[in-house]
């Protein structure tokens, strides 16, 4: 007899403990989807210049940001589009943003990949999608030659005058 | 289902009730907002406070300390922060209980651990269990059966009128199955 009941008894313990995992994960999502509700709220109040960013249709998880170049750089005056996905442990772990309109810069590969450290181990729960993408414009004008993705952009960046010409010209193809 | 909703009605929430929400904002202004925990935006919940002075709630910090645990650092200046090095703040009204004592939402790795071992150690205990009650009662258990055998089916003949030669095999078995359980037990208390 005790061995018919246990497994039911166990059984029925797993699916407990399944349920329960359930409501976890619903709340975690939930408490992700209102943070990315109160960072949209902040992100429009701000009225910061050159970045903007909103859900891309109806999933509060992937965004769709602009920025614009900024002034007294190469890049002043040109627009780029970037996609921010958000995963279900946001804001404890980081958003992945790329590149959608494609970018010469030395920290941007050719597939939109972008190096920058708050992105990866400097990660903070502090950081949102304003100060992301400050931080990307703020790279766009200071670039890391360190460490690049690629190669050419940062060969390229100690003369100033060929890379803003080179760098004008791959933007209008992207347009074309 | 409930997360297809959220992100269904969300960006129209965020969109329409733009208005609103501002308003609520500016209502709840500056001071308000200084009590936010840095981590969910939110007024802090469970509040505690890091040595460096930065307010969180307390299932934040915990999450975000179990997501690195080998460099635990402030979200906000990135000093060395750790379970130990934060003060829970106690709100009149509120509740005296250190928020730090009350079981914050643990991360699944966590969660599935107990629910297994619970599990084998349950598995463990009733197959000992069995086992040693088989092994007792095995031979009473035979002898009892042929007992039972025989008796309905004398019972069987009386009320029913049983083929005599189906009796006649039964009851040479259960005869046979008796010596055997003698022999048994006499083979169990001589060895």
């Amino acid at each position: 007899m005790a061995q018919n009941i246990d497994p039911v008894n166990g059984s029925n313990n797993s699916i407990s403990m399944k349920d329960g995992d359930g409501p976890t994960s619903a709340t975690k999502h939930q408490s992700t989807s209102k943070r990315l509700q109160q960072e949209l709220l902040t992100l429009m109040m701000s009225g910061d210049k050159g970045i903007s960013a909103f859900p891309d249709g109806d999933d509060v998880f992937s965004w769709i940001g602009t920025i614009i170049g900024p002034q007294g750089t190469v890049y002043e005056g040109l627009v780029y589009k970037l996609s921010l996905t958000f995963p279900n442990g946001y804001p404890f772990t980081a958003p992945t943003v790329k590149f959608v309109t494609p970018c010469f810069h030395p920290n941007v590969d050719t597939y939109g990949n972008i190096c920058l450290d708050i992105l990866k181990d400097k990660w903070s729960a502090l950081y949102d999608v304003r100060t992301i993408l400050l931080s990307i414009q703020s790279l766009l004008g200071d670039p890391n030659n360190d460490s690049p993705l690629n190669g050419q952009a940062a060969q390229l960046w100690s003369d100033q005058v060929a890379y803003k010409k080179l760098l004008l010209e791959k933007f209008q193809d992207t347009k074309s | 289902m409930a997360v297809d909703e959220e992100s269904d009605t969300s960006p129209r929430n965020s969109t329409g009730g733009e208005n609103t929400e501002n308003k609520r904002n500016e209502g709840r202004g500056e001071e308000e907002r200084a009590f936010e925990c840095n981590i969910c935006l939110d007024t802090a919940k469970d509040a505690v406070i890091s040595m460096c002075g930065h307010l969180f709630c307390w299932p934040c910090l915990h999450q975000w300390l179990e997501t690195r645990p080998n460099r635990q650092s402030c979200p906000v200046c990135k000093a060395a922060i750790s379970r130990d090095k934060v003060i829970p703040l106690y709100g009149r009204g509120g509740s005296k209980e250190d928020p730090r004592e009350k079981l914050p939402p643990r991360p699944q790795g966590q969660r599935t651990e107990p629910e297994n071992t619970g599990a084998f150690s349950n598995f463990g205990f009733d197959g000992g269990f069995q086992m040693s009650f088989g092994i007792g009662a095995f031979p009473f258990g035979l002898f009892a059966s042929t007992f039972n055998f025989g008796d309905p089916v004398i019972r069987g003949h009386g009320a029913h009128g049983t083929n005599p030669a189906n009796l006649e095999d039964e009851r040479f078995l259960s005869q046979l199955f008796l010596w055997v359980a003698i022999l048994f037990i006499f083979w169990l208390l001589v060895a």
